[in-house]
């Protein structure tokens, strides 16, 4: 009998309530999410009919923040992490491919990009590029690259010794058509895991740039954004900080356990063959 | 060893060549003018080129990296155009906050992480297996300064059993210091836990593997001997290296956890230069950090390299 794939189904499931949540907000949401009704300020979840989780300090729907907010979350992680993505392979490719003294420079930038801790690299790109939506884009791409161009990059060499590839190596195959019809294939599994832990991590850079004050900027819905508003209310109204935390760990490990679970699917299995 | 050592040093060199150049060209080349941010935007072209050059930003900008590093090479970080301050005072005034967290809750994830990692490779596919592997998911998907708001609101502003904010320094009340890091760092070890039980746990499911083991326990040794004595020891090298890489990267990842405690620590250092825009502020303190984080991998590397000689001879090619 075969183990269902719990990670996979977990994760999907998680991320098909975040997707569906940013669907939905373009056809229909409960209130305007940026209107402010002060004679309606902090309803507790469920105090007043129609506002599921309450509003904020100046009596906005939280719901309907939150399901505003899926769509700036999903915006950065989805074009963030391709951008830096396809940054990375293209560098990781080139230095794989060429070697030599270009291959070089660009393994030790990268390795010097991941030498950066934590959040410093980000925070040190916001300062370079701005505050905002892009900047924070910007910053969690070019983040992104490094990890991207360090994969590839070893995959690639790993992969040399293969025999197909020596084949097709010997036959005068030019590197373009190596990369796709021979690497490509090493490398998507990979990759595509890849893809999903760096949109989970991406989510959660935003939300903790946009907490600092230096992403998403008010009136505009961010989750990270929203908790910062909370923590000023927090000894009054804890309930402000709860919904917008619970969606970032939704939406973060959604992508993290669709990550594993493609893992089990597309690499360990094959390897354990 | 010594052939190792070496190409690690060298790869550790290289590294922290490419983080200079990284952060002097991203922070003064790209960023804009010093010059124009100290003096405005009504100031004339001749007052903007006088200080320019007295600055040294008319020269080419590897001209003006190399004199950079000089300084450096004599621990001269720059003056702060916010405090006014040399810059390395201001690192050094902070560091200790950042370190007593990174210590603590290191010693917490250690903990936490050996005695979950060494019963789920025992157990394994028991309940507390299970749990083991949801706490490395939920821990690595749970925001810090979520669960860290959630324990100011219940812990010290409902129970009063910590501070809910600011740092007590240990000379004051060393009571007060542990309440005052007790719970920045148990949000950072939440986070850390992650990495640090899969390594223990795979670690030691390797180490169960081996024939000594199977030989313990046919001599009828009692578990914890077999477990611990055999098993946990075969099993130290990859999770202490995770840790040492896990300590270093806590330098600078602790802005937000700091920033939610109001600590004055180095995280809060870097946030105020990036919000005021203080470039030789951010360039000295992003340079100190990492330069921290790159020595201490190093030493985790070479400690566990010592601890193993199979690191030493399969992987000594891949300087990193």
């Amino acid at each position: 009998m075969k183990k269902p794939n719990w990670n996979l189904v977990l994760g999907c499931a998680l991320l098909l309530i975040v997707i569906a949540a940013c669907l939905l907000s373009f056809f229909y949401l409960p209130y305007p999410p940026n209107v402010m009704d002060n004679a309606h300020a902090y309803l507790q979840p469920g105090q007043a009919a129609g506002h599921l989780l309450g509003t904020d300090q100046y009596g906005r729907d939280i719901l309907s923040r939150i399901m505003v907010g899926s769509r700036t979350v999903l915006l950065i992680g989805f074009v963030s992490v391709s951008g830096g993505a396809v940054c990375g392979c293209v560098l990781g490719a080139s230095a794989a491919m060429i070697k030599g003294i270009y291959g070089s420079i660009v393994m030790r930038a990268i390795e010097g990009l991941m030498a950066f801790p934590g959040t410093l690299l980000a925070l040190m790109l916001v300062a370079v590029v701005g505050r905002g939506q892009w900047g924070a884009i910007l910053a969690i791409g070019i983040y992104t690259i490094a990890p991207f161009a360090r994969l590839v990059y070893t995959l690639i060499l790993e992969s040399e010794s293969l025999l197909c590839i020596k084949a097709a190596r010997s036959f005068g195959t030019g590197p373009l058509r190596l990369l796709s019809h021979y690497y490509l294939p090493v490398l998507l599994p990979r990759l595509l895991t890849q893809f999903s832990a760096s949109v989970g991590s991406a989510i959660m850079t935003e939300a903790a740039l946009s907490f600092l004050g230096l992403g998403v900027q008010p009136p505009n819905a961010s989750w990270g954004l929203m908790l910062s508003e909370a923590k000023q209310y927090a000894l009054l109204y804890p309930y402000l900080a709860v919904a917008p935390g619970a969606a970032i760990f939704m939406a973060v490990l959604g992508f993290h356990l669709l990550s594993d679970g493609l893992n089990d699917i597309l690499i360990t299995r094959r390897s354990e063959q | 060893m010594l052939n190792y050592a070496i190409k690690r040093i060298n790869g550790a060199l290289l590294v922290v060549v490419a983080v200079s150049v990284i952060t002097f060209v991203m922070l003064t080349q790209i960023s804009g003018n010093a010059a124009m941010l100290a003096l405005g935007t009504d100031a004339t072209a001749e007052q903007l080129a006088q200080l320019e050059h007295s600055l040294g930003l008319d020269l080419p900008w590897y001209l003006q990296y190399l004199g950079w590093v000089k300084n450096l090479f004599h621990l001269d970080f720059g003056t702060s155009a916010l405090y006014g301050e040399n810059v390395l005072t201001l690192v050094l005034q902070r560091l200790p906050v950042t370190l007593s967290l990174a210590v603590l809750s290191m010693l917490m994830a250690l903990i936490a992480a050996g005695f979950l990692g060494v019963a789920s490779a025992v157990k394994k596919g028991s309940i507390i297996d299970i749990l083991s592997r949801s706490l490395m998911q939920i821990g690595a998907a749970i925001p810090g300064f979520w669960i860290g708001l959630i324990f100011i609101i219940y812990l010290a502003l409902g129970k009063k059993w910590f501070p809910a904010s600011g740092f007590v320094a240990p000379g004051d009340s060393f009571t007060g210091y542990l309440q005052s890091i007790f719970l920045p760092s148990l949000v950072l070890a939440i986070g850390e836990v992650g990495p640090l039980l899969r390594a223990v746990r795979t670690s030691m499911l390797q180490s169960l593997q081996q024939d000594y083991i199977l030989m313990a326990k046919v001599q009828g040794l009692p578990a914890w001997k077999i477990y611990i004595k055999y098993g946990l020891r075969g099993a130290l090298a990859a999770p202490l290296n995770v840790a040492g890489m896990q300590f270093a990267k806590l330098l600078g990842g602790t802005t937000v956890v700091e920033s939610v405690f109001s600590l004055p620590g180095l995280g809060r250092l870097v946030l105020v230069a990036v919000e005021q825009r203080d470039i030789v502020l951010l360039q000295g303190a992003v340079m100190f950090i990492t330069l921290a984080v790159v020595l201490i991998s190093l030493l985790a590397d070479l400690l566990t390299a010592w601890m193993n000689p199979r690191i030493r001879l399969n992987e000594g090619g891949n300087a990193a």
